[in-house]
């Protein structure tokens, strides 16, 4: 690693930051030895997994079938399209969608995981108790913004304003840096009871400090009064909230933004081809990554997202280049934490809204749905491999709650994010202060990371 | 850092040489408290002017006089053709794209508006309006017709609800946006069953939202206490079913189709052939005959819609939490609920009333608001527009158009139908503050950055915009304050913080003015530390 102490430092008089913030914590920083990251992918707006990973066995018929031909106004994927996944041994069952060859390179390297049907549950169901009521649907179902809240709150059956990532790092030992850190804006994901996100630019995004400011006593006087007000008229709740915020990047900005400039950084190269919105983000997040020691960090939790899946219209030509993007940005990142050799200490994850109606919509789109697959990256992962249930691919079959292929989820994001937290290091006792509901399901480990 | 970077002492230095030439001195400006927060809930930002006007006036002689001030001019635009082979052609100007297929232009000229023009109160509310009724140029790309979409809100703003409601569900960029234009009927052969999109958030964003509310706001629950739904799925299949058969309205001189290529100038016509005749069920098991036109069927969903209980507290609130207050009290939200069940005149969903009712409710006025809770965080757009206004800027709307954007505000230009934020996003665990949702600890930066560039360096005429002049800061009614550092921050105190600026923060705002040279950099450095503290991103 390049960046070294010195520059973090020497960041840290450009931006005329008090030394406060070198204090005695610094020194006490934790070993890296034990280092864990996980990177958290939101893929907003509902991505259609039904056409991210496809049977390429005898199930392909019944997604031609319901998908409908291209030419028709449909959905479906030819066979010479997709791309095989094989698995380790044995004819390939599945494959990817064509925009991603990244992530077929990587599933067959064995470092990604493919997890099916996963969604928002109160309690484990099926077809009958869902019909007859027996257990109860997540609040407002196929609803974006409550599924997205609960996908990140991983409680579907109640309003949180904390998320799982938040809550994770609530249960993390006090460090000199917040644990986590989005670049893509606030997120209910990433708001614990007592941790907040700390938010930061993508690479190549603006400066994380302020602007104008040298030693002059100009200067000096109007950063003086600008601390100053940040402590005064503390009496609402909405001004104490934006003070708070404010001392929060203040105190961050010595220390990062060098690195968020890149100073030091020596994984950039691999993301050249990746100027996309999720690559800029990673690549910030790569960068986070290779200073963890000079930054003190020995666990922390990343987001990052990219929107625009809500493809109600024109979906084969509006998919194509997001996953495309997915497919470039993960595999720059995962080739930067194998560089920076911490593949196996970081694990990527997507989540998203929903999943997506296997029947078309009029205008060559599909409509919101309820279960859905997604993906696990790292070198930690037991890759090559799926996870949980594919299911039944057809309209109003066995998995369908309705007559358009909206699938009832088999996996609950309660399982799947226990499965990560138990990897990052939570204790198996302490897992339901993360994640209150995971008691009701069978297990809470997928077995996807060994 | 780069040697762009602006240095505030030498251009206090330099701009200090310039100046300070003895004068008499100009007593500080004395302001009703109440008028200046009424200003900054009703317009883009308080100015001398406006608060002088309704200090004249009256409130509500004001606000009357507001809700019959007709929309600003927000400019013609070429229309351009939209389809996937819609380009700018080899050889075109690199600003084709931008100037016809994003809405900069539009919004450079609702950025003059908001700073200068008159009719404030109606730009105000259409902005909520937008942020609440979305239509985003991030995917309905002709400039023309965002501009197209903006206009409908500006004269909407203060009509009856449902008479909004239609205009919106006809227009063409919501037909385009939320895909119920060419939305048609099933069709067995290929499988294809109505589009949903807009079925499902013209009841969830636009009128009604997800759970039952009481005319104060609160969650209607059942007996163990869990939200009841307002509509099931079945309902938006309904919904989308009866939403079929509408196409863009028909260019002049085209040859009518059954779905007719994009054009976004006036409203989306029917097409009955394409529309499904069969019987539905929608909202709140409201039986749509078999039979009926188009027409017909969108009309009584409309109906049925703006009739539900949830429309007054659902959208009154959201109007409230966007101009006065984030947490409103149950009675405020009740109150206001009473005046779009009935106007006085027995009229329902009357937006001008509406406005008017939650603007002169006791709990917006008054001159000092010591509730912890009280109070709206700026949006981005208000904490450029407010400056702006007060700093006597002059402007082709092209800097705060692009500022806009770098501060994710970017109007009529949201990521997702979602708004640039959720009406309940809460920065914590207690509060609720919408606009908290864009402010984190990259944009503390990018706000401060970007308002020093505004204070400092205002960029000159983009020789790529037609028309151009650039920003310009004359310090409008501070101006005369800037040899009288005492004057200067008790008339900031009076347009800016309606004058509830403790002694302590006078005394730091003070000894920032008195730490550069006298002149403009002090009038400078005291909105530039005025303008990023935590106090003024709080509107209460």
């Amino acid at each position: 690693m390049r960046i070294s102490r010195r520059d973090v430092l020497s960041g840290l008089s450009v931006i005329g930051l008090s030394a406060g913030l070198l204090g005695g914590r610094r020194s006490a920083r934790a070993s890296t030895d034990d280092y864990r990251a996980l990177v958290c992918v939101f893929l907003y707006g509902g991505n259609d997994g039904n056409n991210m990973v496809v049977p390429v066995d005898g199930r392909y018929d019944d997604y031609a079938a319901a998908r409908r031909p291209q030419a028709d106004g449909g959905l479906a994927l030819t066979p010479d399209q997709l791309l095989p996944l094989a698995p380790v041994s044995g004819a390939a069952q599945y494959g990817f969608h064509p925009s991603m060859p990244e992530l077929q390179q990587l599933w067959n390297d064995g470092a990604l995981a493919v997890l099916f049907n996963v969604g928002t549950l109160v309690a484990p169901t099926s077809k009958a108790d869902d019909a007859a009521g027996r257990v109860p649907r997540p609040e407002s179902l196929m609803s974006h913004q409550d599924q997205q809240n609960q996908w990140q709150t991983s409680l579907a059956d109640r309003p949180s304003r904390t998320g799982w990532g938040g809550r994770l790092a609530d249960e993390l030992p006090p460090a000199s840096l917040p644990p986590l850190v989005s670049v893509a804006g606030n997120a209910l994901f990433a708001l614990g009871a007592s941790s907040h996100p700390l938010a930061v630019p993508a690479a190549g995004g603006p400066a994380f400090g302020l602007s104008g400011f040298d030693s002059s006593a100009g200067s000096r006087a109007i950063r003086t009064a600008m601390d100053a007000l940040r402590g005064l008229d503390l009496d609402n709740a909405l001004v104490q909230s934006v003070a708070g915020e404010t001392a929060a990047a203040f105190a961050a900005s010595g220390a990062l933004a060098p690195v968020l400039a890149g100073t030091g950084s020596t994984t950039d190269a691999l993301f050249a081809a990746q100027s996309s919105v999720l690559g800029n983000q990673l690549l910030q997040v790569a960068r986070i990554i290779e200073a963890r020691s000079v930054l003190g960090a020995s666990r922390q939790i990343f987001f990052v997202a990219i929107g625009g899946f809500d493809t109600h219209n024109n979906q084969i030509d509006r998919q194509s280049p997001l996953l495309a993007q997915v497919s470039g940005a993960l595999a720059a990142f995962y080739s930067a934490t194998v560089q920076l050799g911490v593949a196996s200490q970081v694990t990527t994850f997507t989540l998203s809204d929903f999943g997506r109606t296997l029947a078309p919509a009029s205008g060559g789109g599909s409509d919101h749905a309820w279960g859905n697959h997604h993906l696990v990256l790292g070198g930690a992962v037991q890759g090559r491999q799926t996870y949980g249930t594919f299911p039944t691919l057809a309209l109003a079959g066995p998995d369908d709650f309705t007559a358009q292929g909206r699938w009832i989820p088999t996996t609950s994001t309660d399982q799947y994010a226990a499965t990560l937290a138990r990897w990052f290091g939570v204790a198996p006792g302490d897992l339901s202060s993360v994640l209150p509901n995971v008691g009701r399901f069978a297990t809470e480990d997928l077995g996807f990371l060994g | 850092m780069t040697s762009r970077v602006l240095r505030m002492a030498a251009l206090a230095a330099a701009l200090g040489a310039c100046s300070s030439q003895p004068s008499a001195p100009v007593p500080p400006l004395v302001l009703t408290p109440d008028v200046v927060r009424l200003a900054a809930q009703a317009t883009f930002g308080p100015t001398v002017a406006v608060v002088q006007d309704i200090e004249q006036r009256g409130a509500a002689a004001w606000i009357d006089a507001q809700l019959q001030t007709p929309p600003s001019d927000l400019g013609s635009y070429p229309v351009v053709a939209d389809n996937v082979n819609a380009v700018c052609p080899v050889g075109s100007a690199n600003t084709c794209y931008r100037d016809n297929f994003t809405p900069f232009l539009t919004e450079t000229a609702f950025f003059r508006n908001a700073v200068s023009g008159p009719d404030q109160l109606r730009q105000r509310v259409a902005f909520a309006l937008s942020q609440i009724l979305v239509v985003s140029g991030a995917e309905v790309r002709p400039n023309y017709a965002i501009a197209e979409y903006e206009k409908l809100l500006l004269r909407d703003a203060f009509v009856p609800f449902r008479q909004l409601l239609e205009d919106v569900t006809l227009s063409p960029a919501m037909g385009r946006y939320l895909n119920m234009v060419n939305n048609d009927k099933p069709n067995a052969a290929r499988g294809t069953e109505p589009n949903e999109n807009f079925a499902r958030e013209v009841m969830q964003l636009f009128s009604i939202g997800l759970v039952k509310l009481q005319p104060d706001g609160s969650v209607v629950t059942d007996s163990s206490g869990v939200p009841l739904p307002t509509y099931d799925q079945n309902s938006v299949i309904g919904l989308a079913h009866v939403l079929t058969g509408w196409t863009y309205p028909l260019q002049t001189g085209a040859t009518q189709k059954t779905h007719n290529p994009a054009y976004y100038l006036g409203s989306m016509v029917a097409v009955q052939s394409n529309h499904d005749p069969a019987a539905k069920v929608i909202l709140g098991g409201t039986q749509v005959p078999a039979g009926q036109t188009a027409e017909a069927d969108l009309a009584l969903a409309l109906d049925t819609i703006a009739n539900h209980p949830n429309v007054g507290p659902f959208i009154g609130k959201q109007l409230i939490q966007a101009l006065v207050t984030a947490n409103p009290s149950a009675a405020y939200v009740a109150r206001v609920s009473a005046v779009w069940a009935d106007d006085g005149h027995g009229a329902r969903g009357n937006l001008g009333a509406v406005v008017r009712a939650i603007l002169l409710d006791a709990e917006a006025r008054g001159d000092v608001k010591t509730d912890p809770s009280y109070g709206r965080v700026k949006d981005p757009v208000l904490l450029l527009t407010g400056p702006a206004r007060a700093l006597g800027v002059t402007t082709d709307g092209v800097f705060l158009a692009s500022t806009a954007a770098a501060l994710e505000q970017p109007p009529y230009l949201s990521p997702t139908v979602f708004n640039f934020y959720p009406p309940d996003y809460s920065p914590d665990s207690t509060l609720v503050s919408p606009a908290s949702a864009l402010l984190d600890s990259a944009s503390v930066f990018a706000r401060a950055n970007l308002l020093l560039r505004l204070l400092y360096s205002p960029p000159g005429p983009d020789r790529t915009v037609s028309g151009a002049t650039g920003t310009q800061v004359g310090l409008g009614d501070l101006a005369p304050y800037g040899n009288d550092s005492g004057a200067l921050v008790t008339s900031i105190d009076a347009l800016l913080y309606h004058g509830t600026l403790s002694a302590d923060a006078r005394q730091a705002i003070l000894a920032a003015v008195n730490g550069q040279g006298a002149g403009p950099s002090w009038i400078r450095a005291a909105t530039y530390v005025v303008l990023t503290s935590p106090q003024y991103q709080v509107e209460r």
